[in-house]
């Protein structure tokens, strides 16, 4: 019987949401000891399918089986029971509470109806040591770094003795030596016999670490391979469906006078008593993508909130061409020139429940042209609208007066980036633009910003993604626990030198020149 | 031309979503009303069961025989329907109305007293003084939300007392105003009074007219304005208008300043309203308690699902279900009934969209086991959903 | 010296229900729900014992059995109350300030209809004394004994001896670790198996409880044993809110916010025999607004700084991992 070898089988899955399958007929099948990928691209379904295995969801059709025997799991307790556990891509830590309230939460050892700290702290010290994973039992979660927390939620699972551990997206918030390095920690664990779910859309981590892989596509099972038997570009092709270039196609840049000129910067932070962002300096010119690459937290959000006076900077100056704007105000930068797409398009670009139309000319409302005397020209927007929509090709059910919040996240960040680069600017501030966006979505915003600074325009991008920064940007800025550590060429740089930079363990002295000149 | 056509058919889609998104909230707005009615019968059977039918029409019925009575009495809780249902626009919770309603009338009796001047212009002056009486206790709460972060429903809250124990003391000690004797204010000269509109067996006043001209130009400001653009884009989403440079600290202060003009002014149409004994006016009892009816406008606001011309009908409603109740007392129940099914009204208010939603998924049996989602949204939102609800926090 | 022994003795039996009131707000906060309706909370407490205490002031038993009895009482009519706001907030996801004000509503208007339909007045008048002159041993301890175990109610020792066990229970044991976490990020709760709804449910009803209590010993304390729909509880359920919040979401904190917001509201009623403050000649009026103009200066001081539980206001939903 082939069923020996598995001990969990997802057989035929299908889950359904109103108006969407997102799991159609999947089956996925993972072998005792091993690692196991799960590729896709975002929205593809992966998320879907583990909450299923997870217990959070109920699939509509299908049967999950464990060791062969028929198992249901109606929420996360029956998967811990089974020995499912899962290191979610955002942490499910309890900011507030220590290492060691955060692992027993949930299975907390008791003595006379009281917590048993110290029992508990035996255990976690044990487990650390075992495999490696270095935690501080008392610290308070929001004090460590990412890379602790992971290990948190490692031993999370570890504690509840689970054998399938699911890491969901695990390298996204890591430096590329973290990600080394938790790569090796999964493979010591698939040694000790735990068998590993490990969610990613990025292909080198496939490669490297799994032994076997399922791709989906659009909530389909494109079907599981062998890795040592396949290529990269095999793998690509069934997640995406076509051949993707993930270079982008640009010319030389042409870099001309300084439009933004920052000084100096330093900016407190909301979090932490330091300060986010320490005595930053740096230009950007006509017709070059800067880029600001870094690990998450490291000073890039409220650098961008400070340009774009969403914050205030304790010290420092900024210049816009030629005019100081440190004092400014949001509208007036917007005025002088700043466009800007935000990181969390939904909770600062977009207005949810307001309709394309209105979010379309949510800069510009109070411009002559779609007001007088403080009543809105409606007529007005709606032309400035449809125009927008057929300029940039944006999709929605009822055009301009479709509600934002029914419309796909690609074409809401298309709506943003229509009403950012239609806006008079001279420098374009990008955070994250791809986020959570599908390779077709991507390759339309990385087209985009490259025709706004071949048209003149100075781009600022703030990026995660390693790809992103090396591909994209014409010059790259490392950001480091709030400073610029280093200022590189991307056609000279690697993916190893970078991610020394990322995490601290290099850096050069940049300030010197800005100071200077 | 084709443009023009495609726009036409647009507009009609339109108005049909609109007109799907007021059936919906009309629905649920009846829906709590039901359940409210429901309650008081049931009190009612509890209470006397011989009485209750005859009790119970009454509350139903009650109102139509007393229909000027019902303006009347519905003019004051407009206002402060108004005043909750504007700060809900911007996300504001005003449970101060109660406090700036209380300051307006303070303020309008004091000009009525107080102040001499010409009997043509003296009424509108009072009304005015109202006014500025609300906006000021709106004020207090705009300005420590705006600068310093503090939640507007604990200072409005606290102002409400602070407001009732200021203007008890300050009408005690006035001896111009305050009869001690009957422990009320004196009856305002006839001329600061609020002219009748002589509408028989009732002392329905211009105050009701005012009321509702307010209610629509409410309405246009929400509807047409860039300030009801930037109010609205705050109240659903308060980073993005930060983002889109808006003033939102000023539109804080403004909204409030706004809302507390309305109770305010409420507040003056009341007490400067004249009373069934000819001659008479409304007067004020300085005897520490809170005036309910800004509370009572909190119940407007959700019922008119804060549409300022859905209010205008929801005041009308409560107002005419309190004659009912005050009738009822014939039979032997306490009008005090009435202020019970307001407030189950307002509990069931608080979640009947999402009642009447579950109701309609229950009876087309759509999706039954479906409770994660209730409106249609590709799969690739929903995860995206998930990633931005995990970076808010 | 006095005057001293008098303001302590008169603020305790204040601060009591202000402390135990604001300990159910935090527990109902600490498990992720806003309780804007400890007014009507207490309110349905005080008026559940006081209706108990005057259907058996008759029966001869002493007054503290008679304030067990009826403490009881009010803790369960305030728990069942508070049910209206476990349903509407945590099953329903209902805006729970609404429903906290639809609640506030509630509960005078019922009073004033149960107390003008059956006792034809504003509300119950009960004749218990609860009042203790002096309790045996304890009150020969100098200045202790005098400050705390003279002139007293039982209501103080209770309000204390249940502020210990709030402490215990919110810090020391599973139940408090598990609670504090779905205040402060459900999901994360709730992929370790903790049923979140069911914690905010125990959470809400914890606050009814104490909110319970707490009313009933508003009106032991403070309003000799009687309760009216009118005055109610003059707002302590708001004043309590406000105490929580000053006093951080933690226990001892409260504790401290409580007999700071009772020495300000004694203060205020005890003008006439501090002759120092009786002099100026200011209305007393102006001194019973203080406590709630302290309030609104308080929290615009520590607005700053305050940290409330991450979650609170927020209806969980699984859905939104």
């Amino acid at each position: 019987m082939e069923n020996e070898n598995y001990i969990i089988e997802m057989l035929n899955i299908t889950k359904e949401f109103p108006g969407i399958v997102a799991n159609d007929n999947i089956t996925l099948r993972l072998r005792k000891g091993e690692i196991h990928a799960l590729l896709g691209e975002n929205g593809a379904g992966k998320s879907t399918l583990m909450s299923v295995l997870f217990g959070l969801y109920q699939p509509e059709k299908g049967e999950i089986r464990k060791n062969g025997k028929v198992v249901k799991i109606n929420n996360p307790n029956d998967a811990n029971d089974l020995g499912i556990g899962m290191v979610h891509q955002h942490f499910r830590l309890v900011e507030v509470f220590t290492v060691l309230e955060n692992i027993i939460l949930g299975v907390e050892p008791t003595k006379n109806g009281f917590l048993d700290m110290d029992e508990a702290r035996e255990k976690v010290v044990d487990l650390s040591e075992r495999y490696g994973l270095k935690v501080d039992p008392d610290a308070v979660i929001e004090d460590i770094s990412v890379g602790m927390q992971q290990r948190v939620e490692i031993l999370k699972m570890l504690y509840r003795d689970n054998e399938i551990l699911i890491f969901d997206e695990p390298t996204a918030v890591l430096t590329p030596q973290e990600i080394a390095e938790l790569l090796q920690i999964m493979r010591d664990l698939a040694k000790e016999g735990k068998s590993i779910l490990f969610i990613s859309h990025k292909l080198n981590e496939i490669m490297e670490v799994a032994d076997r892989c399922t791709v989906l596509r659009k909530g389909k099972c494109m079907g599981t391979v062998e890795i040592k038997d396949t290529t990269k570009e095999e793998l690509s092709r069934m997640m995406v469906g076509r051949e993707v270039s993930l270079k982008v196609d640009k010319k030389e840049s042409q870099p001309g006078e300084v439009v933004l000129s920052i000084r100096n910067m330093t900016v407190p932070s909301k979090i932490h008593r330091n300060n986010a962002v320490k005595d930053v300096s740096f230009d950007v010119r006509r017709g070059e993508i800067v880029c600001i690459a870094g690990i998450d937290g490291n000073g890039q959000t409220e650098l961008v909130q400070a340009l774009t006076g969403l914050e205030k900077m304790t010290s420092g100056s900024i210049n816009l061409c030629g005019k100081d704007i440190s004092k400014a105000s949001i509208r007036e930068r917007s005025v002088v020139g700043i466009s800007h797409i935000p990181e969390d398009r939904q909770k600062y670009g977009l207005v949810l429940d307001y309709t394309l139309e209105e979010n379309l000319v949510l800069q510009r409302y109070w411009q002559p042209q779609f007001q007088n005397k403080g009543f809105i020209k409606f007529d007005e927007v709606r032309k400035y609208a449809l125009r927008l929509i057929d300029k940039f090709d944006i999709r929605s059910g009822q055009g301009p007066i479709t509600v934002v919040r029914s419309m796909s996240g690609g074409n809401q960040q298309k709506a943003i980036i229509a009403r950012e680069m239609d806006k008079d600017h001279e420098l374009l501030v990008a955070v994250q633009p791809t986020r959570g966006l599908d390779v077709g979505a991507i390759e339309y915003i990385h087209r985009m910003l490259v025709e706004g600074r071949d048209s003149g325009k100075a781009v600022l991008l703030v990026s995660l993604e390693l790809d992103e920064v090396l591909n994209v940007s014409d010059r790259i800025l490392v950001m480091y626990e709030g400073e610029i550590v280093g200022e590189l060429d991307p056609k000279e740089t690697t993916d190893e030198e970078l991610g020394l930079y990322m995490s601290g363990a290099k850096r050069d002295n940049v300030k010197e020149i800005y100071n200077a000149g | 031309m084709q443009d023009k056509n495609d726009m036409n058919s647009k507009t009609k889609e339109k108005k049909k979503i609109n007109e799907i998104k007021g059936f919906s909230s009309f629905t649920s707005a009846l829906m709590a009303i039901v359940i409210g009615l429901l309650f008081g019968f049931i009190v009612m059977l509890l209470a006397n069961p011989n009485n209750a039918v005859a009790g119970f029409r009454y509350v139903l019925l009650g109102g139509l025989s007393r229909f000027g009575n019902v303006l009347y009495f519905a003019t004051p809780i407009l206002m402060t329907g108004l005043s909750v249902a504007f700060a809900f626009k911007m996300g504001l919770f005003n449970i101060g109305a109660s406090g700036q309603y209380t300051m307006g009338m303070f303020f309008a009796l004091y000009v009525a007293f107080m102040f001499n001047l010409p009997p043509s212009i003296h009424w509108i002056v009072a009304i005015l003084a109202g006014m500025v009486g609300g906006m000021l206790w709106g004020f207090i709460p705009g300005i420590f939300k705006s600068l310093l972060n503090v939640n507007e429903v604990i200072t409005s809250i606290m102002t409400n007392y602070i407001g009732m124990y200021l203007v008890d003391m300050l009408i005690r000690s006035n001896e111009v105003m305050y009869i001690p004797s009957m422990t009320r204010t004196n009856y305002i000269p006839q001329h600061v009074q609020i002219r009748s509109l002589g509408i028989a067996g009732s002392n329905v006043n211009f105050g009701v007219i005012f009321a509702i001209l307010i209610a629509i130009v409410l309405y246009i400001i929400l509807q047409k304005t860039t300030f009801g653009y930037e109010l609205k884009a705050t109240g659903y989403n308060k980073h993005a208008a930060e983002y889109a440079g808006m003033n939102g600290k000023r539109n804080i202060i403004l909204t409030m300043v706004i809302a507390g003009a309305l109770s305010g002014l409420g507040g003056a149409f009341a007490i400067l309203a004249p009373s069934e004994i000819a001659g008479s006016s409304m007067t004020y009892e300085p005897i520490n308690v809170i005036a309910v009816n800004g509370f009572n406008g909190i119940a407007v606001a959700l019922l008119g699902n804060s549409h300022p011309i859905g209010t205008i009908f929801s005041a009308l409603f409560i107002s005419y279900i309190q004659r009912g109740g005050t009738l009822a007392s014939l039979v032997g129940y306490k009008p005090e009934i009435i202020d019970l099914v307001i407030s189950v009204i307002i509990y069931f208010s608080a979640f009947a969209a999402i009642m009447s939603s579950a109701l309609g998924g229950f009876f087309t049996r759509r999706n039954k086991k479906e409770k994660d989602k209730s409106d249609t949204q590709p799969v690739e939102d929903i995860e995206h959903d998930i990633i931005n609800k995990e970076a808010e926090k | 010296m006095n005057t001293i022994y008098y303001l302590v003795q008169n603020m305790l039996p204040v601060s009591i229900p202000l402390l135990l009131v604001a300990l159910g707000g935090m527990f109902t906060e600490r498990s992720g729900v806003i309780n804007i309706g400890l007014e009507g909370t207490m309110l349905a407490g005080a008026f559940a014992g006081a209706l108990f205490a005057y259907n058996i002031q008759g029966s001869g038993l002493p007054p503290y059995m008679v304030l067990l009895i009826c403490m009881i009482v009010a803790a369960v009519a305030g728990a069942v109350f508070a049910q209206l706001l476990s349903f509407a907030a945590v099953t329903m996801k209902a805006n729970q300030v609404i429903v906290g004000t639809a609640m506030n509503m509630m509960m005078p208007a019922m009073i004033l209809l149960i107390s003008k339909m059956f006792f034809n007045s504003d509300g119950i008048t009960t004749n218990v004394r609860y009042f203790i002159r002096e309790v045996p041993v304890l009150s020969n301890i100098p200045v202790i004994g005098d400050l705390f175990f003279k002139n007293t109610y039982l209501t103080v020792l209770i309000g204390f001896l249940i502020l210990i066990i709030s402490t215990l229970v919110l810090y020391k044991t599973k139940f408090g670790l598990r609670l504090r976490a779905c205040g402060e990020h459900p999901h994360a709760a709730d992929s370790v198996g903790i049923n979140v709804s069911k914690m905010r449910y125990i959470g809400v009803t914890i606050s009814g409880i104490l909110g319970g209590i707490g009313g009933y010993f508003y009106s032991v304390g403070i309003t000799d044993g009687n309760i009216n729909g009118h005055n109610g509880v003059a707002g302590f359920g708001f004043l309590a809110l406000a105490v929580m919040i000053f006093g951080q979401w933690q226990p001892i904190k409260i504790m401290f916010a409580a007999l700071f917001f009772a020495f300000l509201r004694t203060l205020a009623y005890s003008i006439p025999l501090i002759p120092f403050l009786d002099n100026l000649n200011i209305p007393t009026d102006y001194y019973k607004m203080m406590p709630y103009v302290a309030t609104i200066i308080v929290l615009a001081l520590t607005s700053k700084n305050s940290r409330a539980p991450k979650a609170e206001g927020i209806p969980f939903d699984k859905a939104q991992r």
